[in-house]
């Protein structure tokens, strides 16, 4: 969905501008072209950004040492939006606070880039923090200062520029959040999603090459979060920054990430791409997560197999299959009743795909011939 | 107070009770100076050194918290007193207006300091780590974050120290401090002149809501939202 000022942010000339100055430090990615349909699978395959090796966090919760996380590993791609997925006291805040090292963890290895953060002494983290963006659920913003102000703290923070060049910094980075009206306001004057668009501004005011967001979207209404989540795309095809969200919202992981972490319990139960995790869920978890979204059909297997009595088939559409009639034509061809039960069809990150729930009268033989129909159309068949 | 000759009013010798006001506004005046100098470093190593802040450094915490409640527990009239050999030391004179801020300082200081310590509690953690997370350091921290959030809490502890203060400076008297205080105790009280008894305090009543007030009109307009 784009939201109006999501246009005004679009169709605003700085960001052409913008473009252009990253040029030195982005070429290729700056300039990659939006690839509606498949994602960025080039840009993908490129070096690992972030890798996290072995992560072990406890606390002492009432005297007994709890995990937090336990032997996490993740490796995220450059240029890549990474979704962390799971429920409150899975872990998530703990882990994307060990990204940056907010908070230390107990034992493994933390590498963002060629820097093993994890071995850095403060002075050393200090510096490289702030090439690390971070946006907040609650925003964070310093209620003293305006807009303008408050996007202008990480480059007073990491000295070296002018004024004038600071100055010039800020405006570029209001244009690209599309705040530049408001540059005079205090934060107390903003709507949510206006603080939040300040909260990115401020997080790439220092040319970070990882943007970490903590439950960026949580605290807003879904129109804002569309919108935030439209301009988070934007920032990732722009500066070919490499994102990592957390998030309990299923929505914010298929409408963004082009892979997911799902965390239960501490620790990493599945993980890959958000198209193979969402289609094909391994874990309860991940199952249960889905389910509230629409998404999860495995809860209406069990239920509903023994009233119907005939075989259930989930069939699996992706991409240009979801918009084609192949139901109607493999049941044409091999002369099948079929009960369509339930059905979806929705996109992850422009990639459409449906998802079918439906009853089958037939011989067990031919059923367990129609998996092979199906898959000749480039359909997944499961017969439950 | 009911037979009370209003005319007396008119034989109360102002030359004095200017003089006393004098003294009691320098008094003012320097020692809350110097009270903020010493007492907001007090305040922000207290909020710093707390058990789970940015410094915790839970001994000292517990040293200066102790040393903090001890000076706030002892009665200014004693501390008076007490300090007469420091106030000497530092100011070459343990009586008269210079006298007596040595002791209202060292009486002031931790009341102010725990204030500041209380304010900067209530700036939001989460604005605290997102500075950590630009990659500040903590000089930054103090003064760019922790400082300006506050600043409206900041300077309303300064009102509510300065407040105190006043009734500090009425106990001066003790050793020849001077100041309106010191006017009502000595004619009000002692030679049952309630005509000075009434004009010191009617004027220390206009001080202290000078004061307030000004202080508030302060906060309004640092606030931040």
């Amino acid at each position: 969905m784009i939201s109006r000022d999501w246009y005004i942010t679009k169709s605003n000339k700085k960001i052409n501008l913008y473009r252009f100055w990253f040029f030195e430090t982005a070429p290729r990615l700056a300039f990659a072209p939006p690839q509606p349909g498949r994602g960025r699978p080039s840009s993908l395959q490129k070096a690992i950004m972030i890798e996290v090796t072995d992560l072990t966090k406890h606390y002492l919760h009432a005297g007994s040492r709890v995990a937090a996380l336990s032997a996490v590993n993740l490796r995220i791609g450059q240029g890549e939006i990474y979704g962390i997925i799971g429920r409150s006291g899975a872990g998530k805040s703990t882990l994307i606070r060990c990204l940056n090292l907010l908070e230390r963890p107990d034992s493994g290895e933390v590498r963002i880039g060629a820097d093993a953060l994890t071995a850095y002494s403060e002075r050393q983290l200090q510096q490289r923090r702030q090439r690390i963006g971070m946006v907040f659920q609650h925003f964070n913003l310093l209620r003293s200062r305006t807009v303008a102000a408050n996007v202008r703290f990480p480059l007073e923070l990491a000295g070296g520029l002018s004024a004038a060049q600071m100055d010039a910094r800020v405006d570029e980075l209001l244009a690209l959040v599309g705040l530049q009206d408001h540059q005079y306001k205090r934060p107390a004057q903003l709507s949510g999603g206006q603080k939040q668009r300040v909260g990115i501004a401020r997080a790439l005011a220092n040319h970070p090459d990882v943007l970490l967001c903590d439950e960026a979207t949580s605290a807003l209404d879904p129109e804002t979060t569309d919108a935030i989540l439209a301009l988070l795309a934007d920032i990732n095809r722009q500066l070919g920054l490499t994102i990592v969200l957390i998030t309990h919202d299923m929505r914010v992981i298929r409408q963004l990430c082009d892979s997911v972490a799902v965390l239960d319990h501490g620790r990493v139960v599945e993980a890959g791409k958000v198209l193979d995790v969402f289609l094909q869920p391994q874990h309860a978890a991940t199952q249960s997560l889905l389910a509230e979204t629409g998404l999860g059909q495995a809860a209406l297997q069990g239920q509903w197999r023994e009233r119907i009595g005939t075989p259930l088939l989930k069939l699996t559409f992706v991409g240009e299959p979801a918009l084609q009639p192949v139901l109607d034509k493999v049941g044409r061809e091999a002369g099948l009743r079929i009960n369509l039960l339930s059905g979806t069809l929705a996109e992850i990150k422009h990639t459409p795909f449906g998802l079918l729930l439906a009853a089958v009268v037939a011989s067990d033989v031919e059923v367990q011939a129609l998996p092979a129909i199906f898959a000749r159309e480039g359909v997944r068949c499961e017969v439950l | 107070m009911g037979d009370f000759d209003w005319n007396l009013l008119w034989q109360v010798d102002w030359a004095e009770i200017f003089d006393a006001t004098l003294d009691t506004l320098t008094m003012l005046g320097v020692s809350l100076l110097f009270t903020v100098l010493l007492g907001l470093p007090l305040g922000v190593l207290l909020y710093l050194s707390a058990p789970g802040q940015l410094r915790a450094r839970p001994r000292l915490y517990a040293v200066l918290s102790l040393l903090v409640n001890v000076l706030r527990s002892l009665p200014f009239v004693i501390l008076l007193i007490v300090l007469i050999p420091l106030t000497l030391l530092l100011v070459g004179t343990s009586i008269g207006v210079a006298g007596a801020i040595v002791p209202l300082v060292v009486g002031a200081v931790p009341f102010f300091g725990r204030l500041v310590e209380n304010v900067l509690r209530e700036v939001d953690r989460g604005v605290i780590e997102a500075s950590q997370a630009m990659g500040a350091r903590l000089p930054q921290i103090i003064v760019k974050v922790l400082l300006p959030e506050a600043l409206p809490g900041l300077v309303g502890a300064v009102t509510v120290t300065g407040v105190a203060l006043v009734g500090y400076t009425a106990m001066s008297g003790v050793i020849g401090g001077g100041g309106l205080g010191d006017l009502a105790v000595r004619y009000g009280y002692q030679r049952f002149q309630t005509e000075v008894m009434i004009v010191t305090v009617a004027l220390l009543l206009v001080l202290v809501q000078l004061l307030q007030s000004a202080g508030d009109r302060l906060v309004r307009r640092c606030r931040l939202d």
